[in-house]
C-alpha cells in the first residue's frame, strides 16, 4: 500500500519496480499493488509523478506499506510553456509558477491574491467593491507609455481578459504560470511583450470518481475607514471658508441653525445626519460554494466543476421598499473538461466553460454610492421626514433635501432606495481540440489542433422611482412643528421608471493547429521542435463607428526549437511571426526570436561532491524580441487610415430666417500615417536555479528589456499648424531593468510536523529613453531617465503667510490665491510660478518592489499558514479634488450634473488647517473655500504621500478530521479552517487603507475572516 | 512517410499564404477627407464647417467683451456659467492655461488656426467637386475667404502680431518649417483687407434664399468688416503704439510701428463711407419700431425703437447677425424675475448685472453726460427721490429711487432696468400697466439663494426680446434673434469717428451722430452741447468731438459687445478697467440703505500687457520662434 506521507491519501497509479530490474507493476486505485519477486527479498524503487523516489528494501510475503514523500519541485516537473509543456528541468526561459492551491483566498477575485506570492509580479488593489475589484497587474512592471501595458492572459490557450482570470476556481486551476522573458513569450509575438499569464485547467485522471467539495463562508468589511468631521464642525467650517475668501460672501448656515443643531432642537428641522452609518453597515456576510468531479476510464476521462459565489455589500435595506438594493453579486461558474481516446494514438478533448454573474445592487453602484455619500451635505437635511409629517396622506417616503443656493441635492439615502439596478455578464466559451501521436510515422512527431469560440455578452437595466424630495421650513420653537414643502411635483413618481444600459456582445473565434516533434538521440540529444499556426478574429456589437466595428484579428505561426546534451547543456530557439489588422500592408507582419543557453551545473560529474549541500544549480540567459500591437487605444485602430466625421453636429452650422436650415460639418480625428507599427521589446535575462540542503530552493534572475517604436504624439507641432488630432509615430522608448527572487523552503521534519516557508520579491524600475517632448530649458522637465510612472509637480514651500507675502511673491499662474494657500518654489527663477516650475516628485505611483513573504506549517491534524505582502518605493498624492472640503466635485464632466454636491469634511482637515485665528503655515489642508483654489489642487508635493505598506495579508489555521473517524461513511478527507484576508496593515499613512493610494473615498478595500469546510470522497 | 511532416508544414504554410488577405479588413469605401469634396452636398457640409468656428459673439460664455471688462459684473464664485471671462476681469489671466484661449482652442475659446486649416483646405479641394454650379463655387470661395479673414481679425484684436496663415503646411513638413513666427501687425491688416476685399467682390449684397441663407455672409458683411479691421488699425492701440516698440520677433523684426500714420483713418473712412452706401443702396436703414398693434406712448414706442433694433429679429438695420449664436441664454442672462406670481421660476437668472459705472454712462434727458448737464444734480445722484406720474413710462409711479434713475436719456430706460424701473412688454403690452422692477432684497426680483440675481442691482434690458415671457413652472417662452455682430449705426459711428480723426469737426461728422441720436430720441450734437452742457464748445474741438462720438458709441452699442474692444482701441482701457467695480448694496431691504454703492472688486489693469492675450506658455516652449505677448 502506497500513501502520502501528509495526508495519508492513497496514491494510485505509482510505479514500482525492482531495482535492476524490468520488472514492475502500477498501484490500483486503492494504492496497493502486488509484485512477485524472485528471491527472499528485493529492492522496490517507487516512484510517481510529484514525489520524490523512494527505495525500500521488502521480504516475500510482508505486506509492504510505503509512504511518498510529496516533492513540490517535482510536483511541476513538466512546467507548461507556450503551445505546450517542457520539462521543467530543461527549461531554460523565466517561468514563475504557483502552486494553485496558494492563490486560494477568501474572495471571489483571484486576481487580488497575486501580490507577493509571484516573483516577478507588481500588483496592487484600488477599491474593494464587490465586482467591480480587481487588482491591477504587471509583469516586471510596465515598460510601455501606450494603453496596454498589462500581460497577455491566456485559459486553456485563449485570450481572456482579468475579469475572467478573477473569476477563476483555484480549485479548477491545473498550472498557473507567469511567462517573463522573451524565450518565454517571444512565441506570442506581437502581443506578448507585456508578459504573459498562462492558466491550465484540471483534467480528469483514470480512475473512480473522486468528489471534492468546499464551502465558505466568510465576513467582510473595511480595512479602513476615513473619519468624518461631526456635522456641528461641518457648519461652523463651512461659513469660515466663505467668510474667509469673501467678507460680503452669504453664509450657508445662521447662528440660529448652528445653536438649535447643538441643542439638538428637532432632529427634522435642525438635521444633522452620519450618511455613512444611515447607509452603511459595518460588515457583511459573502457565501462560496464549489465542487468538483474527475474520473474516468480508460477510453474517457472527466473533469466538471461548478462554483456558486455570493458577495454582498455593505449597504442597509429600507424595510419600506419591497426590493432589495443592497449589492448582491452571484457569480456561477460551470466547466467541463472532457477528454478521449480516440484511437491508441488519437485523443479528443472537449472543453465547455461559462462563467455567469448576475449582479443586483443599488442604481449608482456600490462605489457611485460610496462617492454620493462622501459628497452629501449632513445639516441640510434629514434621509426622510416621517410619514405624518405630511399634511396630506401619501404612500411614498418623504425624502428629505433642499433648494438652498441651486438645484437639488444629492440625498444619497433616497438614491439607495429609489431602486435598484441589475446586471448579467456571460462569458461562454466552447473548445475542441484533436491530437494525433504520429510516433508511428516518425518517433517522436506528434501533431494537435484547437478551435474555440467564444461569446461575451453583458446588460444592464435599472428600476427606479424619482424619490418625492420635501424640504422643511419655518419650524415653530414653541409647537416644535415645522411645516414641509414638496420640492419636485411632477417629476417624482410612486411608480417606477426605467433605465436601459449598456449592453455588450463579443464574438471570437480561435484556431491554433501545431506540430511537435520530441526526441533523444543516443541518450543524451534531446532534440525538439514546434511550429503552430494561429488565427484570431473577435467582433464587437456595439463598436460606436465603422472603423471600430470591423473585425479584430491576429494571424501568425511560431516556432520552437532546442536542443539539450545530456541534461547538462540546453539550447532554444524560438520565434512568433504575426500580423494584426491594425497597421497598414508594409507594417502588418513582425518577426520576434530569441534565443537562450542554460547550463545544469550541478549535472556535472565534477559537482557530485556538493550535492549534498547544494543539490541543484542551474544557470541560464536568454535574449531576444517581442512585440506589442496594442498601441494608441482599444479603438483606435488602422493608423493608416485617416478617420473623418462627415456627419459631425458639432462641426455645424445653421442658417435662414429661423434657423433651421442646418447640416453637420466635418471633422477628423485621425491623420493617416502608414508606418505605424508595433512597439518592439528586447529582452534579457540572466537566471540562477540553486538548491541548498535539500531544502531550500531559490531562484533568483536579473532582467533589462528595452522598449522601442512607442507611439507617441508628436510634441514639436505648434498650434498654428492648425490640425484637429494629434500626430503620431512611433518615436518613444523606455527601458527597465530588474530583479526577481524566490526562496522556497521545504521540510519534513517528522510525520506529524512539516514545514514550508517562501519569500517572493519584485523589484522592477523603468525610465524613459526617448521621449517625444519639447526642447526645455529647464532640464528637470525632461521626461527621459525617469520612471514611467514619474510624476511631476510644483514644490510646495509652505502655505502663505497673509496675503501681503502674496503681492510680494512670484507671481502663480492658477487663479486665485491668498494667504494660508500654497506657496510654490519658483525652480527656473523667471519670477512667475508655471509648469515650467513642475520638477519630478516622489517615487513612480506603480510600485517598484512588491514583496511578500510567509509560512506553512502542519502539525498532527492541524495547519498554519501566514503570509505577509508589502510594497514599497511608491508615491501617491490625496486627490485634493475629491477630499476639499465643501465643494462641488464631480469625478467626471456631466457626473450627477443635476445636482448640487458638496464634498464632506474629512476629520483631518477639520482639526489641522490653516485659518485667520490659526495660522498654521504646515497644515494639512491650506485655507478653506467653498469652491476649488485652483492654486492648491495642482499636482504638487504638498499632498505627495508615501505609498509604502505591509501587511499580514491572510493568516490560516486548518484542522484536518483524522481518517480514522471519516473512512466510515466513506469520505476521503474533510478539512475545517478558518482564514483572514487584510487582518493587518502597517504603513505611515493614516486617513485611509494605503493601497487605495490618492483614491480613498471610494469603496475601500475589504478585510474578510473566512470559515470553510473541505470534503473530498 | 517523412513526407507527412512535410504535408503538415505546407498545409500550415499554405495558410499563411493567405495572410495578407485575412488580415485585411478594411472593406472598400471607409470614408476619407476625399469623400467631402466629391458631390455638392458634403462640400457643403464643409463650407458649413468653416462657418462653425465663428465665435459664438452672442455668448457671454464665450465672447469676452462682454464680462471681461466693466461693462458687466457678477456674483463670484460663479457656478452656473462658465466664469472665464470673469476671471479675466479679475485679472486672473495667465500663461499656464489662458481663459478663452482662442488660440489652442481651450478654456472656452474656439481653435481659430484649426477653423484657419480647415478655411484653407475647403479652397484647397473645392474644384474637385463636380456637380457644383460655378456661380455658387465663386460665392462659396468668397464666403471662405470672408471667413478667413474673420479669424485672423479675432486673433489680431485678441493676440495683436499673430502668424498669417495663408496656406496649409503639409503634415509631413520639417520640424523647422512649422515653426511660424509672429507678423507684424500693418501686414496682418493687409492679408485681411486683401481677403476682404476678393471676397467683397464675389459675394451678393443679399442672400438669394432668405429662409435658408440668412446668416450667411454677404458683401455688406465683407464691406463694414473691413470699416472695423482698419478702424481698429486705424486707433492709437495699432497705430503708432510706443508701449510696444521693443516688441519683436527674436530675429529682431519690428511688430508694432511706432510711427503714428494718419493715412490708416484716410482707409478707414474710405472703408466705412463705401460700406454705408453699400447699406443703403441695398435698403438698409436704422431700425424704427413699427408695430401699430399697442396703443403706446411716444416714450415708450422710442424706447421700443432703441430696444428692438438689437431683439428684433433680421432687422432693417441688421448688416450681418449670427444664426450659430443667437440670443438664447444671454437673454436668461439679463431677464429680472419680474412676475410675482411665478417666483418658482428660476429659468430667469438675472446675474448679467450691469455696473455703476455703465448706469451713469447713459447721457441725461437733454442727451449731454450727467457731469455736464447744467440741470442735472451729479452730487446728489445717490439721493432717494419717488416717482411721479410724469416719470411713469420709466419708472414706477410712487416708487423711491435713486436720484440717478430719473431725467434721463431714453436709451437709459431701454436699455436698463433696477429697482423701481418699469419694464414693458415681456407679456404686458400695455404701457399704462406695464412690469416693473422691484430688486431689493426679499422682493421679487431680489437675490435668492446663493446664485442667480444681479449682484449690482441693474439689469440689462436691451437685450431681452420684448417677447420673452417667464411662463408657470420652469417654463420660458424665449424669441431667439441673430446676435447682431454688425449693424447700420455701429458703422455711422465708426465713420464719424474716422472723419473726425481725419478732418477734425465738421457738419458731415454731425450728420452721422444725429442720425443715431435722433433715433434716440435725443436732440442734435450741436443743440445738445450749445444749450445743456457746461462745455457747450466741446464738439467744435476734435478732441472734444472725440470724446463726444466716443460717448455716443460707448452708448448707442451698449451692452452689444463692443466696449470691451473700443475701449482697448483707444487704449482707454487702463483707465476703465483699473478701479472700483460698484453696485447698489443688494443685500439691503430699506432703499436708504440699499442706495449705498458698494465696492464689488477692485480692478487692477497692467497696461500695456493686458491689451493683448497671452500665449500658452507651452507654445513657446515648442516653437521657439514665437515669442510671448508683450509683458507675459
Amino acid at each position: 500500500m502506497v500513501t502520502d506521507s501528509l495526508t495519508g491519501e492513497s496514491l494510485p497509479g505509482v510505479s514500482v519496480l525492482i531495482k535492476g530490474t524490468q520488472q514492475g507493476t502500477n498501484t490500483d486505485l486503492e494504492g496497493k499493488f502486488v509484485l512477485d519477486i524472485s528471491g527472499n527479498e528485493a529492492i522496490l524503487i517507487f516512484s510517481f509523478v510529484g514525489y520524490k523516489d523512494k527505495e525500500m528494501l521488502v521480504r516475500k510475503g510482508q505486506a509492504a506499506k510505503v509512504e511518498l514523500v510529496s516533492n513540490i519541485e517535482a510536483l511541476d516537473e513538466v512546467a507548461v510553456v507556450a503551445f505546450g509543456t517542457q520539462k521543467k528541468s530543461s527549461m531554460i526561459s523565466s517561468v514563475t509558477t504557483i502552486d494553485p492551491q496558494e492563490l486560494k483566498v477568501p474572495s471571489s477575485n483571484l486576481t487580488t491574491a497575486l501580490a507577493g506570492r509571484l516573483s516577478g509580479v507588481i500588483a496592487y488593489q484600488r477599491t474593494g467593491e464587490p465586482g467591480q475589484d480587481n487588482a491591477s497587474f504587471f509583469i516586471r512592471g510596465v515598460t510601455t507609455f501606450g494603453y496596454k501595458k498589462d500581460p497577455l492572459i491566456l485559459i486553456d490557450g485563449i485570450e481572456l481578459n482579468a475579469t475572467d482570470l478573477a473569476r477563476l476556481q483555484p480549485d479548477d486551476i491545473a498550472t498557473f504560470s507567469i511567462m517573463k522573458d522573451a524565450t518565454a513569450t517571444s512565441l506570442y509575438g506581437a502581443r506578448g511583450a507585456n508578459g504573459v499569464i498562462l492558466v491550465t485547467t484540471k483534467e480528469g485522471n483514470e480512475g473512480p470518481a473522486r468528489v471534492s467539495l468546499r464551502l465558505e463562508n466568510s465576513i467582510s468589511s473595511n480595512t479602513r475607514n476615513v473619519e468624518l468631521a461631526d456635522p456641528i464642525t461641518y457648519m461652523r467650517l463651512h461659513n469660515e471658508s466663505v467668510l474667509t475668501r469673501d467678507p460680503i460672501g452669504l453664509l450657508p448656515y445662521s447662528q440660529n441653525k448652528i445653536d438649535n443643531t447643538v441643542a439638538g432642537t428637532d432632529p427634522y428641522a435642525y438635521p444633522a445626519v452620519d450618511w455613512r452609518s444611515m447607509l452603511l453597515k459595518d460588515a457583511t456576510s459573502n457565501q462560496r460554494v464549489n465542487f468538483s468531479v474527475s474520473g474516468g476510464g480508460k477510453v474517457a476521462r472527466y473533469y466538471i466543476a461548478g462554483t456558486f459565489n455570493q458577495d454582498n455589500g455593505v449597504l442597509k435595506v429600507d424595510e419600506r421598499n419591497n426590493f432589495n438594493s443592497n449589492i448582491n453579486l452571484k457569480s456561477y461558474l460551470l466547466r467541463s473538461n472532457v477528454n478521449i481516446n480516440l484511437t491508441k494514438t488519437t485523443e479528443t478533448a472537449v472543453r465547455l466553460y461559462g462563467s455567469f454573474d448576475d449582479y443586483r445592487g443599488p442604481v449608482d453602484g456600490g462605489d457611485g454610492l460610496y462617492r454620493k455619500i462622501m459628497r452629501s451635505n449632513p445639516v441640510l437635511f434629514p434621509a426622510y421626514f416621517p410619514a405624518e409629517a405630511a399634511r396630506t396622506r401619501v404612500q411614498h417616503i418623504l425624502f428629505g433635501n433642499s433648494n438652498q443656493g441651486s438645484g437639488n441635492f444629492i440625498n444619497p439615502y433616497a438614491d439607495m432606495v429609489k431602486g435598484y439596478k441589475d446586471w448579467t455578464r456571460s462569458n461562454m466559451l466552447a473548445q475542441f481540440e484533436l491530437k494525433q501521436d504520429f510516433g508511428w510515422v516518425v518517433p517522436g512527431l506528434s501533431a494537435r489542433a484547437m478551435g474555440n469560440a467564444q461569446r461575451y455578452s453583458y446588460y444592464d437595466v435599472s428600476r427606479f422611482y424619482n424619490p418625492f424630495y420635501y424640504q422643511a421650513g419655518g419650524y415653530d420653537p414653541r409647537t416644535g412643528t415645522y411645516s414641509l414643502a414638496l420640492m419636485n411635483e411632477g417629476e417624482a413618481t410612486e411608480y417606477l421608471g426605467y433605465n436601459e444600459g449598456a449592453k455588450d456582445i463579443t464574438a471570437t473565434v480561435y484556431i491554433e493547429a501545431a506540430v511537435n516533434y520530441n526526441r533523444t538521440f543516443a541518450e543524451t540529444h534531446d532534440v525538439s521542435g514546434m511550429l503552430v499556426y494561429i488565427r484570431r478574429n473577435s467582433l464587437v456589437a456595439n463598436a460606436g463607428d465603422l472603423q471600430r466595428s470591423l473585425p479584430f484579428r491576429n494571424e501568425g505561426v511560431s516556432g520552437r526549437f532546442t536542443y539539450g546534451y545530456d541534461d547538462r547543456y540546453l539550447a532554444e530557439f524560438n520565434f512568433g511571426y504575426n500580423g494584426s489588422e491594425r497597421f497598414h500592408q508594409s507594417e502588418r507582419f513582425g518577426f520576434f526570436p530569441s534565443v537562450g543557453v542554460g547550463w545544469y551545473v550541478s549535472n556535472e560529474k565534477f559537482w557530485e561532491p556538493m550535492l549534498s549541500s547544494v543539490h541543484k544549480l542551474k544557470l541560464r540567459a536568454t535574449y531576444g524580441l517581442v512585440g506589442n500591437d496594442a498601441i494608441g487605444g482599444p479603438e483606435d485602430r488602422f493608423f493608416y487610415l485617416s478617420n473623418v466625421n462627415l456627419n459631425q453636429e458639432a462641426n455645424g452650422a445653421r442658417f435662414g430666417t429661423n434657423f433651421n436650415y442646418i447640416r453637420p460639418g466635418v471633422s477628423i480625428s485621425r491623420y493617416p500615417n502608414e508606418r505605424i507599427t508595433w512597439e518592439t521589446d528586447r529582452q534579457l535575462n540572466v537566471g540562477v536555479e540553486l538548491g541548498l540542503f535539500n531544502d531550500f530552493e531559490i531562484i533568483a534572475e536579473y532582467f533589462t528589456r528595452h522598449r522601442s517604436n512607442i507611439l507617441m504624439t508628436r510634441a514639436s507641432i505648434p498650434t498654428t499648424m492648425g490640425l484637429q488630432a494629434d500626430v503620431r509615430a512611433n518615436v518613444g522608448e523606455a527601458k527597465s531593468g530588474g530583479v526577481d527572487f524566490s526562496l522556497d523552503y521545504n521540510k519534513i521534519f517528522t510525520q506529524q510536523f512539516w514545514l514550508q516557508g517562501r519569500v517572493n520579491f519584485t523589484y522592477a524600475s523603468s525610465e524613459f529613453t526617448a521621449y517625444e517632448e519639447p526642447d526645455y530649458r529647464e532640464t528637470y522637465k525632461s521626461h527621459i531617465g525617469h520612471s514611467l510612472s514619474q510624476q511631476w509637480g510644483l514644490i510646495a514651500e509652505r502655505l502663505f503667510v497673509d496675503d501681503y507675502e502674496v503681492a510680494n511673491s512670484p507671481r502663480q499662474n492658477y487663479g486665485e490665491y491668498r494667504g494660508g494657500d500654497i506657496k510654490y518654489h519658483d525652480v527656473n527663477g523667471d519670477g512667475q510660478i508655471t509648469n515650467l516650475d513642475q520638477v519630478p516628485l516622489g517615487f513612480p505611483t506603480d510600485p517598484e518592489i512588491i514583496y511578500g513573504f510567509g509560512f506553512s506549517a502542519g502539525y498532527r491534524s492541524f495547519d498554519f499558514s501566514a503570509f505577509f505582502q508589502g510594497s514599497a518605493r511608491s508615491s501617491f498624492w490625496i486627490d485634493p479634488y475629491a477630499t476639499a472640503p465643501f465643494v462641488s466635485y464631480r469625478y467626471y464632466d456631466g457626473e450627477l450634473s443635476d445636482y448640487s454636491l458638496q464634498n464632506q469634511l474629512l476629520k483631518a482637515y477639520a482639526d489641522n488647517h490653516w485659518s485667520e485665528s490659526n495660522r498654521n503655515l504646515h497644515a494639512l489642508w491650506p485655507r478653506l473655500s467653498s469652491t476649488i483654489i485652483e492654486n492648491n489642487v495642482q499636482r504638487n508635493s504638498w499632498f505627495m504621500r508615501n505609498g509604502s505598506f505591509l501587511r499580514l495579508k491572510s493568516v490560516e489555521l486548518g484542522y484536518s478530521i483524522p481518517r480514522d473517524y471519516l473512512s466510515r461513511w466513506k469520505i476521503q478527507n474533510v478539512r475545517i479552517y478558518v482564514s483572514g484576508t487584510n487582518v493587518l496593515t502597517f504603513s505611515k499613512f493614516k486617513l485611509w487603507d494605503p493601497e487605495m493610494a490618492g483614491n480613498g473615498l471610494s469603496y475601500p478595500v475589504q478585510k474578510v475572516f473566512n470559515i470553510g469546510v473541505q470534503v473530498g470522497f | 512517410m517523412k513526407h507527412c511532416k512535410l504535408i503538415i508544414l505546407t498545409g500550415a504554410l499554405g495558410l499563411l499564404g493567405s495572410c495578407n488577405n485575412y488580415l485585411d479588413v478594411i472593406p472598400d469605401n471607409v470614408a476619407t477627407i476625399d469623400n467631402a469634396f466629391t458631390m455638392r452636398s458634403e462640400a457643403e457640409k464643409y463650407l458649413f464647417t468653416c462657418y462653425s468656428y465663428l465665435p459664438s459673439e452672442g455668448d457671454p460664455q464665450w465672447n469676452p467683451a462682454f464680462v471681461a471688462g466693466d461693462e458687466f459684473w457678477q456674483f463670484y464664485p460663479v457656478t452656473n456659467f462658465n466664469g472665464n471671462s470673469l476671471e479675466i476681469a479679475r485679472g486672473n489671466q495667465n500663461i499656464v492655461d489662458p481663459y478663452l484661449n482662442y488660440w489652442d482652442g481651450l478654456q472656452g475659446g474656439k481653435p481659430l488656426f484649426v477653423a484657419l486649416r480647415d478655411c484653407n483646405i475647403f479652397l484647397e479641394n473645392i474644384d474637385k467637386v463636380i456637380d457644383l454650379e460655378p456661380y455658387m463655387k465663386v460665392r462659396w470661395i468668397a464666403e471662405v475667404k470672408f471667413l478667413k479673414a474673420y479669424f485672423h481679425f479675432w486673433l489680431l484684436r485678441l493676440y495683436g502680431p499673430i502668424p498669417i496663415i495663408r496656406e496649409n503646411m503639409p503634415i509631413s513638413s520639417s520640424v523647422d518649417e512649422v515653426k511660424v513666427a509672429r507678423e507684424p501687425v500693418d501686414s496682418v491688416v493687409n492679408y485681411i483687407v486683401s481677403l476682404l476685399d476678393e471676397a467683397a467682390v464675389d459675394l451678393p449684397a443679399v442672400v438669394p434664399d432668405l429662409t435658408s441663407e440668412r446668416g450667411r455672409v454677404t458683401s455688406l458683411a465683407a464691406r463694414s468688416i473691413k470699416a472695423r479691421v482698419l478702424t481698429l488699425a486705424a486707433s492709437p492701440l495699432f497705430n503708432g503704439n510706443s508701449d510696444f516698440s521693443n516688441y519683436r520677433n527674436a530675429d529682431g523684426t519690428e511688430l508694432f510701428s511706432s510711427t503714428v500714420d494718419p493715412q490708416k483713418w484716410q482707409r478707414a473712412a474710405e472703408a466705412c463711407r463705401e460700406a454705408i452706401e453699400a447699406c443703403h443702396a441695398a435698403g438698409l436703414k436704422l431700425y424704427y419700431f413699427p408695430s401699430t398693434l399697442y396703443d403706446i406712448s411716444e416714450t415708450t414706442r422710442t424706447k421700443m425703437n432703441i430696444r428692438n433694433s438689437i431683439g428684433e429679429r433680421w432687422n432693417d438695420e441688421l448688416i450681418w447677425g449670427s444664426s450659430n449664436s443667437t440670443a438664447h441664454y444671454i437673454q436668461r442672462l439679463c431677464m429680472a424675475r419680474i412676475d410675482p406670481s411665478r417666483l418658482i421660476n428660476e429659468q430667469a437668472l438675472g446675474q448679467l448685472a450691469p455696473t455703476m459705472r455703465m448706469a451713469e454712462l447713459f447721457y441725461s434727458k437733454n442727451g449731454v453726460p450727467i457731469t455736464e448737464d447744467k440741470t442735472w444734480e451729479y452730487a446728489n445722484r445717490y439721493q432717494l427721490r419717488t416717482a411721479t406720474a410724469e416719470d411713469k413710462y420709466n419708472l414706477k409711479e410712487g416708487y423711491e429711487t435713486a436720484a440717478l434713475h430719473f431725467d434721463r436719456e431714453p436709451r437709459f430706460y431701454a436699455d436698463l432696468a433696477f429697482d423701481g424701473a418699469i419694464w414693458y412688454g415681456q407679456g404686458k403690452y400695455d404701457d399704462e400697466d406695464p412690469w416693473h422692477v422691484e430688486a431689493k432684497m426679499d422682493q421679487t426680483s431680489a437675490r435668492k439663494g446663493v446664485g442667480r440675481y444681479s449682484i449690482t442691482g441693474y439689469f440689462a434690458k436691451k437685450l431681452v426680446n420684448w417677447n420673452f415671457i417667464i411662463q408657470d413652472g420652469q417654463d420660458l417662452s424665449v424669441e431667439e434673434y441673430p446676435w447682431p455682430i454688425m449693424r447700420l449705426a455701429d458703422l455711422y459711428l465708426l465713420y464719424a469717428e474716422a472723419l473726425n480723426e481725419l478732418n477734425g469737426p465738421g457738419p458731415e461728422v454731425y450728420s452721422w451722430l444725429n442720425l443715431v441720436r435722433e433715433r434716440a430720441g435725443l436732440p442734435t450734437v450741436e443743440d445738445s452741447w450749445s444749450t445743456w452742457s457746461r462745455l457747450p464748445d466741446k464738439y467744435t474741438t476734435q478732441e472734444g468731438l472725440r470724446e463726444i462720438i466716443h460717448r455716443e458709441r460707448l452708448i448707442e452699442l451698449a451692452f452689444e459687445g463692443h466696449r470691451y474692444w473700443d475701449l482697448r482701441r483707444w487704449k482707454q482701457a487702463a483707465d476703465a478697467f483699473n478701479g472700483p467695480v460698484l453696485g447698489w448694496d443688494v443685500e439691503q431691504t430699506e432703499a436708504a440703505r440699499y442706495y449705498r454703492p458698494r465696492v464689488l472688486f477692485k480692478q487692477v489693469f497692467r497696461a500695456p500687457r493686458d491689451y493683448f492675450w497671452p500665449i500658452r506658455e507651452h507654445n513657446i516652449v515648442v516653437n521657439r520662434n514665437l515669442v510671448q505677448s508683450q509683458g507675459w
